[in-house]
């Protein structure tokens, strides 16, 4: 099973996405808003950059000690009468998820927003065992309604605008209302409280453990990670190995970083942590608290070129200033994974034969790098990947056999010259009032949409010859 | 101060122009320029698709064609950029990694160059016309060039600087990524194309031939009339 | 067992990370940098009283400025603009501290409803949190620059007092006030470092919840309270 999320070719998953007016729309009006949010709280916490930088060497401290780190996280919860599992693959975590869920009884699951859970495909699996599911972040519970899967990391149901989720809940949920934003979240509020009551699990993902303590904390803005950890009976968490963080020290930064990269907030309207089961005397929080730690390939990227990958936080800062993303959209990327992370994160951990355009995706304008609050090299990162395909042998052969060319051309001056000096002549058959717009061969692709710039009828290098000969 | 010019290919083939601004700027300002005939391509056609080895052919080449320069100064923030990187791409260990520290460490990108270097603001060049500038993607954020192009262009006589709305968005140019995802590229130079016409302004100014190639091919198909130049020429009037 | 597969889980780690055997101790880095110390530094209360009440307004927060001598007053005040009848509150020493109780003494008296959190009465409580139109907690720590209520959550306090009613109402004594999550976290860590057991909850609150997951537009009340009101007293 892969992270994939359909089976449709890239060239498809593009045009669709490029003919998608509505989702272009709120794409770009969305990142214009998250990018300024971002770069005015930025601005108002001082040294930007220091800030990033400190984020950097926690995290890469961090993963540099994992085994540690989780050695310690795993101890404290356990002493605060948590379980852990520790889950290889997908398969371990949800067979875990669904036996825990069967041996307490457990028949109605609510779910907060986890990104690790969309990697497990959790949903399905539980579905299949008969068990009622519900997403319980609004964004999520559209896109669970409607069966689609989110386009975003932040903002799961951009792509959709509220005539489409009026449809929605007409269908699924007999709604009566307009299609007002705050019409639909109170509908949403009063039908997913009823599901909050009647619940016997509890599931949510984890922003960042905290290992000196045993504790994982959620970021979240509408309380219902907060209601998912304080009223069901068992809660279940589920956790990417790398989403931890030392101490409370640590967390602070990183919090601050997330919040405000994500959507510009100086912190999100809950931050939660809580630690094991509720203790004594005390009536609301789970009695029964499971921690799932999840590899699911990520062993792999650690201790590679790739593993500063792994400090993403999730914010989503690189989604919300790359342009191809802007275009076309998180479900092109088909992916549970979009963005320009999404393209670096996706074939490591789901092989390149399911991502390999991916890499490819990008303009390597290097805004992303820019954004990430943790430095996360990411276009560089991208080049890596079209290095390592290019070694693996997955590169088209026509290129190879182009690259060698300029290999050859590029370290042979004489060569160089001679093909600078023929340019003209070689095109002049196309060349039209000093421009090209019918090329030939691989030209045609760039003449489709604009018009190629003639070479010019002598090189720089014949007339800076002319000018020295002159002036001797 | 004695500079070798850097051509790039790009200039070299198409907008030798480009080549002869940056040579009489930097006359004009007193420098000793000559021009190393051995130099071919940066290598970042080969990098940027991943073809290291073959790039790393055309980076040494270029390693030694400016061995004995004492300034490298080039008319493109991308190819500079690409220059700027040897380093990473000759790593420690490597047999060319000091050489390609060297090299490095003495390219400059020509408004770079100007005004940290040479120190110098205003070229007492004139110029009419209301312009606008896209600050191309690896010379703001790669090479971390963003004031000096402005810094220069604001003492131009007659010159008006018009803002062009998401400057700093990526045209779609992308080198091969113009090719290999041409769809994507095309609404990313479409959506370029509206917010230069939006300036009104008579001429589209930019650091870099590429983006500019490709944003002026873009606004040449779309019929409009937008005068599209290097910002050299701009300097050099 | 409470923790299952964890060494052949971290074995993969420890090789990955190029080790063997599997790291006892680390020690945590001094870092190369220390911004968040910067944040506000050498602001006196009064200034960080100003930061506060600006990010209210910006967290759609309506923020009340008092004394204790005033608190009451102001309290009723708050309840009548919330048009509450039923309240839900811990059970806390600051309620008789601040002689808070004599107005719930009052409004019990009135007809109205006033439900201290009682551990023994159980899953009653949640019951009684879902229906009332307002919950009133106290503030631990209070962070200025994101105006942000911190409470520790334990069987007086229940974590869904500030969660389920409509409203939400914080008490916040002036003396909590610190800059911002820098100091919040540091005391965790060192009530932690000494050896305290944490609560099982720490919640961080800063207004009433929200959502912006229907093409981007803001909608303030989702699934926690719809509407928050925040009573700053001076307890200096």
């Amino acid at each position: 099973m892969s992270l994939n999320l359909n089976n449709t070719a890239y060239k498809d998953r593009i045009e669709k996405g490029i003919a998608d007016q509505f989702m272009r729309q709120a794409v770009s009006s969305a990142q214009e808003r998250l990018q300024t949010g971002r770069l005015n709280e930025a601005q108002i916490l001082g040294d930007w950059e220091e800030w990033r930088s400190l984020g950097e060497q926690i995290r890469n401290h961090t993963l540099n000690n994992l085994d540690y780190y989780l050695t310690e996280l795993s101890d404290n919860v356990s002493k605060r009468g948590g379980t852990v599992f520790f889950a290889e693959t997908k398969a371990e975590a949800n067979d875990y998820i669904l036996h825990v869920i069967k041996e307490g009884k457990g028949k109605k699951v609510v779910k907060s927003k986890s990104m690790m859970t969309e990697e497990l495909g959790l949903n399905r699996v539980l579905e299949k065992a008969d068990l009622d599911v519900v997403e319980t972040d609004l964004g999520e519970w559209i896109l669970q309604l409607d069966e689609d899967p989110p386009s975003h990391l932040v903002a799961p149901a951009l792509h959709k605008n509220k005539e489409q989720i009026k449809e929605t809940f007409i269908r699924e949920r007999g709604y009566d209302g307009s299609d007002s934003p705050d019409e639909l979240t109170a509908f949403a509020r009063e039908q997913l409280r009823k599901e909050f009551l009647s619940a016997d699990i509890g599931i949510t993902g984890c922003n960042f453990a905290v290992a000196e303590s045993g504790a994982t904390t959620l970021v979240t803005n509408e309380g219902n990670a907060r209601l998912v950890s304080s009223l069901p009976k068992t809660q279940i968490t589920v956790m990417g190995m790398e989403r931890i963080v030392p101490t409370w020290e640590e967390l602070d930064v990183l919090v601050t970083l997330l919040t405000r990269s994500a959507v510009g907030q100086k912190i999100s309207t809950y931050l939660t942590a809580n630690t094991g089961v509720r203790l004594e005397g005390e009536v609301d929080g789970p009695e029964e608290f499971h921690l799932v730690i999840v590899d699911n390939g990520r062993s792999k990227i650690l201790g590679t070129e790739f593993q500063e990958a792994l400090n993403c936080i999730r914010c989503g800062a690189c989604s919300n200033v790359c342009p191809v993303y802007r275009h076309i959209g998180g479900h092109a990327y088909n992916s549970v994974y979009s963005g320009p992370i999404g393209a670096v994160l996706s074939p490591l951990l789901d092989g390149y034969e399911n991502h390999q355009e991916l890499p490819h995706a990008s303009t390597l304008c290097g805004a992303c790098t820019e954004a990430c609050p943790v430095k996360i090299p990411l276009h560089e990162q991208l080049i890596m990947h079209r290095e390592k395909m290019v070694e693996l042998g997955i590169s088209p052969k026509v290129e190879k056999i182009a690259m060698k060319g300029y290999a050859k051309w590029a370290s042979t001056p004489s060569a160089y010259k001679l093909s600078a000096n023929l340019a003209r002549t070689t095109l002049t058959p196309w060349i039209k009032n000093e421009q090209i717009s019918k090329g030939p061969g691989p030209l045609k692709k760039w003449t489709h949409s604009r018009d190629f710039k003639a070479p010019s009828k002598e090189t720089f290098r014949s007339w800076y010859k002319n000018r020295t000969k002159e002036r001797e | 101060m004695k500079v070798s010019l850097f051509i790039t290919c790009v200039c070299d083939m198409f907008s030798p122009e480009v080549g002869k601004d940056t040579l009489e700027l930097l006359e004009k300002v007193g420098c000793e320029v000559d021009f190393p005939v051995a130099q071919t391509c940066c290598g970042q056609p080969a990098f940027n698709s991943g073809y290291t080895k073959e790039a790393k052919q055309g980076m040494i080449q270029m390693m030694k064609a400016f061995e004995d320069s004492e300034y490298i100064v080039g008319p493109s923030g991308s190819c500079v950029g690409m220059i700027k990187e040897y380093p990473k791409i000759f790593k420690e260990g490597d047999d060319w990694h000091e050489r390609a520290v060297e090299t490095a460490n003495k390219a400059y990108e020509i408004t770079q160059f100007l005004v940290d270097v040479m120190q110098v603001t205003d070229l007492k060049s004139n110029f009419t016309g209301r312009v606008t500038y896209h600050p191309s993607c690896h010379m703001t954020r790669i090479l971390g060039v963003k004031e000096a192009p402005r810094i220069l262009m604001e003492q131009v006589k007659g010159l008006e600087l018009v803002e062009l709305k998401n400057k700093e968005m990526c045209c779609g140019f992308g080198g091969t990524f113009a090719v290999k995802n041409d769809i994507i590229s095309r609404e990313m130079v479409i959506e370029k194309s509206f917010h230069v016409s939006e300036t009104k302004a008579d001429y589209l100014v930019g650091g870099d031939m590429g983006c500019l190639m490709n944003i002026g091919g873009r606004m040449s198909r779309e019929g409009k009339d937008m005068k599209v130049v290097h910002i050299t020429e701009i300097l050099n009037a | 067992m409470t923790i299952h597969n964890r060494d052949s889980f971290l074995a993969h780690i420890t090789r990955a990370l190029n080790r063997t055997p599997r790291l006892i101790h680390v020690k945590k880095p001094v870092w190369d940098y220390e911004p968040q110390k910067e944040v506000f530094k050498g602001f006196n209360l009064e200034q960080l009283v100003d930061v506060f009440a600006l990010q209210c307004e910006k967290i759609h927060t309506s923020l009340r400025r008092t004394n204790l001598k005033e608190l009451n007053n102001t309290l009723k005040e708050v309840l009548l603009d919330h048009e509450a009848s039923q309240i839900i509150t811990s059970t806390d020493p600051r309620h008789d501290a601040f002689k808070v109780s004599e107005v719930f003494d009052e409004l019990n008296l009135a007809g109205k409803n006033v439900h201290y959190w009682d551990a023994k009465l159980g899953k009653e409580n949640q019951i009684i949190a879902e229906k009332a139109d307002v919950g009133i907690t106290y503030s631990d720590i209070t962070l200025a620059e994101s105006a942000t209520v911190c409470q520790f959550n334990h069987a007086d306090n229940g974590r869904t007092i500030s969660l389920l009613p409509k409203s939400y109402i914080a008490i916040i004594p002036k003396s909590t006030l610190v800059p911002r999550l820098t100091q919040a976290m540091e005391k965790i860590h060192k009530y932690e470092e000494k050896g305290n057991q944490i609560p099982s909850c720490i919640s961080f609150i800063s207004g009433p919840s929200n959502s912006a997951d229907i093409e981007m537009s803001l909608i303030v009340g989702v699934h926690g309270p719809v509407k928050a009101t925040y009573i700053l007293v001076d307890d200096i």
